[in-house]
């Protein structure tokens, strides 16, 4: 099937042109919301069906799935597939998140009458971008769809455009972004400078990385990884995914937590050929992603909307893949062990589910509410029971408790991060940094998961359980956020089948049977401290959130309040940006204007009032006597002849 | 045979009694004469230059006498014109004095 995949974009593209282009009439049922589904579902069966052949071994990454697109003389750009066990993995997790997406939308933005028709076409537009994202087989390709969906999260965050919040909002997203956008590509510019293509075949293959000079390697992998910075939302590039949430529910769910901000890790683990080349890099990688972890985490602790504490969320969560795929280099390079990387991307896999999960038990929420802010909720267990059971699942992954996936995933990458402190000290501090993330995970889970659904309400609402076409996904995802951890123990498990996907890295290292890592896990201590720290993070919530006449003001006076502040206001890196785009912008642009206007205007009005000066003198020549024109040309002539006959003859002409 | 040097000598002077007459003199006729003169200065030199390469070559080559005789035939064409041009400037100002007709200026 392997030969098809190139199919898989085709589907929700098709999906998108159609909804786009055809008359209104013949859209149906919710503005088009069949040929989005019809799209959806059917790259998914597609992907399934590539990915199970992925699954049997079968990889694509040969380059025979290419063609040429742009051709100068004898230089050529191609396009091509690759497919392997990493892009499998990312196919899974749009397919499925995609698909449940799409049919949760049904309900979800029943209210929104015709503008439904731009919100699936531009919801198709994304599926579609994304899968071409992680099935492009070079640097260029995958770079223009980086671009497209970029373009789709903008114009999906500012979907409510006539919101002045949304608008500024999807533009932040944009030019944030942006910023990493340009490091990728500066980045990719220099891989193409030394190597000459930007193929993943000839990049990853021995002589790519030995075309490029180590101190340019360490340059060119920071640059990418800059690039997935912007995209994954990590610090400090991450201030825009909270205000993201300006958008609908579901493409907060669908492109910020589940796909597009993964785009980043996905590409820090493609290039991971080329960053095991630069220890360096792995340790800025690790170090961002600890950063992010944390304080991402803290952030989320003082947050009262409730989509914005699931952005933190995702972002710290974010922050953990990257720690991990960091930490993970050092592994390969030192180990020979795929560990980290493969408790990275499972770690992304899982999070996607359960993300995913959060964010449309989200929306259900405030679908029922009608608003985002969790101080005016409470109560809601008693009316939207499924909602608040999935949502507890979901909240239960994410904390990290077993058997659901979260606890799996983030154990592992937690066990990668102290392996590889072996190797370098600086770990063992990132070590202290994700498992103090895990503690505040666990915690803000719970303390939204209690504002929201337990206790007595807190205001006005008539909420009720949403329909079943909202339910139903939520339910598929709540049972894939219990199941696909165990993930790591079917067939010959997960860190086996990503060890295919990096295996030219690894000196043939016997893989580790299922069972060992069901030993290594369960015989290690660290496991227990981290489950602890969750549970008691738990508690804490439960406490503090859950038992009435608990004093938060305690916590709230603590620094004179100053922590409370700096947390309330995101650690003041977003007023930051806002000060630094005011003061220092704008201070820079008056330098500029008077530059423009007295140096280059000057230089410019400098030259026309020359030019009508010497006009000035130059038309007193022009005095109408014809005889002194005569003589002007007479007496030009001889001298003119007597340079042609004297002057040059003598001087060797 | 008179020596090529005399001509030269001749027509040299001719030309130059012609320009000094057209930059200096101010009656408008009198510069059309002076034109002439120095058109004449040049038929001079092309009827000479004939006759001296039929002499150094041995054959007859009357092409510089034809152009002697065109450039004759245009002189008379180009009097015709430039006393046409005289008249109606008279008629206009009242006068031929080239000093006094400079209205095309700054």
């Amino acid at each position: 099937m392997l030969e098809y995949a190139w199919l898989i974009p085709v589907f929700p593209f098709a999906a998108f042109i159609l909804i786009a282009l055809l008359p209104k009439r013949t859209l149906w049922w919710e503005d088009g919301a069949v040929y989005a589904i019809g799209g959806a579902l059917g790259a998914m069966c597609l992907s399934f069906l590539v990915v199970w052949d992925v699954v049997m071994g079968d990889t694509l990454i040969d380059g025979s799935q290419r063609f040429e697109w742009l051709v100068v003389g004898d230089f050529s750009v191609t396009f091509g597939i690759w497919i392997d066990q990493l892009s499998a993995v990312m196919l899974v997790v749009v397919s499925v998140v995609g698909t449940l997406v799409v049919f949760y939308s049904g309900g979800y933005m029943h209210g929104e009458g015709e503008t439904r028709r731009r919100y699936y076409a531009e919801i198709m537009l994304f599926i579609s971008v994304m899968y071409g994202l992680v099935i492009a087989d070079n640097y260029l390709l995958m770079f223009i769809f980086w671009e497209l969906v970029g373009l789709c999260s903008y114009l999906l965050i500012g979907f409510w455009y006539e919101r002045p919040s949304a608008a500024s909002a999807a533009k932040r997203a944009f030019i944030v972004t942006r910023v990493g956008d340009i490091m990728f590509m500066a980045g990719i510019i220099i891989l193409f400078k030394y190597v000459g293509s930007l193929d993943f075949a000839d990049l990853f293959s021995g002589a790519g990385v030995a075309a490029v000079p180590s101190d340019m390697m360490i340059l060119a992998t920071a640059l990418i990884f800059g690039g997935a910075i912007g995209k994954s939302a990590q610090f400090p590039l991450h201030e825009w995914l909270p205000d993201a949430m300006e958008g609908p529910t579901t493409v907060s769910a669908l492109i910020h937590a589940a796909t597009m901000v993964k785009a980043g890790v996905y590409l820090t683990a493609r290039s991971y050929p080329l960053l095991v080349q630069a220890p360096e890099s792995l340790l800025f990688v690790a170090a961002i992603g600890g950063i992010t972890a944390l304080v991402a985490a803290t952030a989320a602790l003082a947050q009262n909307d409730i989509k914005r504490v699931l952005a933190y969320s995702t972002i710290s969560q974010l922050g953990y893949m990257t720690l991990g795929l960091g930490a993970g280099g050092y592994l390969v390079i030192h180990a020979d062990s795929a560990a980290g990387y493969s408790a990275a991307t499972f770690h992304l896999m899982n999070h996607a589910f359960f993300k995913a999960l959060l964010f449309l038990c989200a929306g259900s929420v405030i679908h029922a509410v009608g608003t985002n802010d969790m101080r005016q909720m409470g109560g809601l267990g008693k009316v939207m029971k499924i909602t608040s059971l999935t949502m507890l699942i979901g909240s239960l992954a994410i904390a990290g408790m077993p058997p659901l996936s979260g606890f799996w995933s983030k154990d592992e990458v937690l066990a990668a991060v102290w392996h590889a402190g072996e190797f370098d000290p600086a770990f063992m501090m990132l070590w202290v940094m994700g498992i103090a993330t895990a503690f505040l995970t666990a915690f803000y889970m719970f303390r939204m998961w209690f504002m929201t659904f337990a206790g007595e309400p807190r205001s006005d609402y008539h909420a009720h359980e949403s329909p079943r076409i909202m339910t139903v996904p939520l339910m598929i995802l709540a049972g894939l956020a219990v199941v696909s951890g165990f993930a790591l123990f079917i067939g010959d498990g997960f860190k086996a089948f990503m060890e295919g996907s990096i295996d030219g890295l690894l000196a043939g290292a016997g893989h580790e049977s299922v069972f060992d890592v069901a030993v290594e896990i369960f015989t290690d201590p660290l496991t227990y401290l981290t489950l602890a720290l969750a549970i008691v993070g738990i508690v804490l919530a439960w406490r503090m959130y859950y038992v009435p006449g608990f004093d938060r003001s305690v916590f709230a006076k603590g620094f004179n309040g100053k922590l409370q502040r700096a947390l309330e206001n995101r650690w003041y890196i977003s007023k930051f940006y806002d000060d630094f785009a005011i003061k220092v912008v704008y201070a820079a642009s008056l330098v500029a204007d008077a530059f423009d206007r007295h140096v280059i205007d000057g230089i410019v009005n400098g030259f026309a009032y020359l030019g009508g000066n010497m006009g000035q003198v130059l038309r007193r020549l022009q005095n109408g006597n014809v005889q002194r024109y005569t003589g002007l040309i007479v007496v030009g002539i001889c001298l003119l002849l007597i340079l042609v006959l004297y002057v040059l003859p003598w001087g060797g002409w | 045979m008179i020596p090529i040097e005399y001509w030269l000598v001749f027509s040299s002077l001719l030309f130059v009694i012609g320009a000094y007459g057209v930059l200096t003199r101010r009656n408008a006729i009198v510069v059309l004469m002076c034109i002439e003169i120095m058109l004449n200065a040049a038929n001079i030199n092309l009827v000479m230059f004939s006759s001296y390469h039929s002499t150094l070559h041995t054959t007859v080559d009357s092409t510089g006498q034809v152009f002697a005789l065109f450039s004759i035939a245009i002189a008379a064409a180009e009097v015709a014109v430039g006393l046409a041009i005289i008249l109606s400037v008279y008629r206009r100002y009242q006068t031929v004095d080239v000093d006094k007709i400079n209205i095309l200026r700054w």
